[in-house]
């Protein structure tokens, strides 16, 4: 899977959870940038992309990632 | 006053270690100093010696934990208010407390309405740490909490209050912070939690380790478990909830003590917990914001301390020169194991809401004991005591309801359901009123949807037919309000029974 193919199913899981596509996804987006992406809804978004792409964080990934950029990358290094 | 005192000599003898980490930057105890001089030097030029009541905005910095040292050393309070809180409500509560001045961080201020000083930009001073004399019931802070009305309710602190606060702990053998540790501070400087995770480490000349605004705070908290090796954590019980499925990968033998407060604390998430901290003393913290932060412990032990009721651990004992006493409807004092309202007597007490009288006369009331008369606060909250002096919670008292005729105690329902779940997930039976008026249960569980027969059929061998939840929903992430605990008003609007 390339990333861009990738990106797009992460943005699927987030409009799924966050119930709206009024976001980018870039490498530098934090929660900061994307409306309903909070401490709560956070969890629920790792959950999602663990079952879109049938893999499993580590708390030590998760932990640092602090971007899109971040989560991307530990998905890239899972698969 | 003897703590402001203290503040003083610690920030002066601890001058060469760091006092704050923020965001990856540590500052020292002299740095301190400095900004606090800065600070108290521009609000004795610009305030007026009879404004007591200063705004503070809780931005995530230097200047803003400053601020606070600089107020009481200038024998005023702090009023603070968050920035990521409506400005309609902030202003409210300014307004509510005559506040004219506010002290703001940030890079450009809102409260065009209110003299500001801004805090990160004042010129350098001599560095001043000699507080002024202050009077034990002048105030030290006033907090505001959600009122009933929806006008925010607000408790007044005094210096009286929080010297008897740091008295009771110092009273206590078993938590001695010392200038090597490093502590956790979750917590929004508007949450009364806040005070003991910056005043304990700022009195020990221990560092304090804050969590950047908009970070996703418990992985940050493990972050600065494992990188920062944190020996002193302060939490609520929500926030072991969401690392509860990555447990295993945790071990932290650095952590000497972790107070929990704020919210129920399940025995069994207690228990894997303590696995996690193989090094650790844990303690069971009791107190609302009316009785100044903590008003007693138990010191849980996963082995030989697990005393609970309906799985919460226990409350354990009253602190130094603060007394339990739990009373029925009438303010009587009911006999041992008998459950009934908590009442909070000691001078950790708060002089009473601000400016709420009728709330005054429902929340506190005074009672003759030996010929003296002693003024108690009701906290809302269920308890009995056992034969060992030990104070167990039952629930809150409005979370009691009445199901056809029946006093219904929610935690019991929760207890019940969660005891043979196979799922270990969140669960919180709720009141929900019907088309009729009438109060229906309902469960509330925090998961994907699953098959609950076998919980029903525990429930309905353990609890008369009335208590038996009648609505179940599945909700993924459980709504929170700011401090962390669940919010179980919007909890609610997920049973839309009347549909």
């Amino acid at each position: 899977m390339n990333k861009e193919e990738i990106v797009s199913k992460v943005k699927e899981a987030f409009v799924k959870v966050l119930e709206h596509d009024n976001f980018e996804l870039k490498d530098e987006t934090t929660a900061n940038d994307v409306d309903g992406w909070e401490s709560i809804t956070h969890m629920m978004l790792i959950t999602e992309v663990e079952k879109t792409f049938n893999i499993k964080f580590k708390l030590m990934d998760l932990m640092n990632m602090n971007n899109v950029g971040d989560l991307i990358k530990t998905i890239e290094s899972e698969l | 006053m003897e703590f402001v005192k203290r503040l003083q000599k610690s920030i002066e003898k601890h001058a060469d270690n760091n006092v704050l980490c923020i965001g990856n930057t540590f500052f020292t105890y002299q740095d301190f100093a400095q900004e606090i001089s800065k600070i108290r030097s521009e609000v004795s030029k610009k305030i007026p010696e009879s404004e007591k009541l200063i705004g503070l905005v809780t931005n995530d910095d230097l200047q803003t934990y400053a601020s606070i040292v600089a107020l009481w050393f200038e024998g005023k309070a702090y009023v603070p208010v968050n920035p990521a809180t409506p400005i309609e409500r902030n202003t409210k509560v300014f307004e509510l407390t005559d506040t004219k001045y506010v002290l703001d961080s940030s890079d450009s201020t809102v409260y065009k309405d209110f003299e500001v000083i801004a805090s990160k930009t004042i010129s350098e001073t001599e560095v001043n740490l000699k507080p002024k004399e202050v009077k034990g019931d002048q105030l030290a802070y006033i907090l505001f909490t959600s009122g009933t009305t929806g006008l925010p309710k607000g408790v007044p602190i005094t210096f009286d209050n929080v010297n008897a606060l740091v008295g009771a702990i110092d009273a206590e053998p078993e938590f001695n912070l010392v200038p090597t540790d490093r502590c956790l501070q979750m917590f929004e400087l508007t949450f009364d939690f806040s005070v003991v995770t910056y005043l304990f480490p700022l009195l020990a000349g221990s560092c304090i380790y804050t969590i950047p605004k908009g970070a996703i705070k418990y992985f940050y908290i493990f972050k600065l478990i494992k990188e920062q090796k944190l020996t002193v954590l302060t939490m609520v019980p929500s926030i072991i909830n969401y690392l509860r499925p990555y447990f295993a990968e945790i071990n932290a033998p650095d952590v000497r003590y972790c107070s929990f407060g704020g919210g129920a604390l399940h025995n069994d998430i207690a228990k894997e917990w303590s696995d996690c901290l193989p090094n650790c003393k844990i303690f069971n913290y009791y107190g609302p914001t009316e009785f100044t932060v903590y008003s007693g412990f138990y010191p849980y032990h996963k082995e030989t301390d697990t005393k609970n009721h309906n799985g919460v651990i226990a409350i354990g004992t009253p602190q130094k020169d603060t007394q339990y006493l739990v009373v029925n409807e009438q303010n009587e004092e009911v006999s041992l194991n008998t459950t009934g309202e908590l009442c909070l007597a000691g001078p950790q007490i708060t002089p009473g809401y601000w400016k709420n009288e009728e709330r005054n006369l429902q929340s506190f009331f005074v009672r003759n004991e030996n010929g003296k008369e002693i003024r108690y606060y009701k906290t809302g909250d269920l308890c009995f005591k056992d034969e060992d002096g030990d104070f167990l919670y039952a629930g809150r008292a409005d979370f009691q309801v009445k199901i056809r005729g029946y006093r219904v105690e929610l935690a019991e329902i929760e207890f019940h359901a969660k005891a043979k779940s196979k799922k270990k997930v969140n669960m919180v039976a709720i009141d929900i009123t019907n088309n009729l008026g009438n109060a229906e249960l309902g469960l509330a569980i925090e998961s994907e949807d699953f098959d609950t027969e076998d919980i029903f059929t525990h429930m309905k061998s353990k609890m008369p037919n009335y208590m038996i939840p009648m609505h179940v929903r599945f909700i993924k992430e459980f709504p929170h309000s700011i401090n962390g605990k669940i919010d179980r008003k919007k909890l609610r609007t997920y049973f839309d029974i009347n549909k």
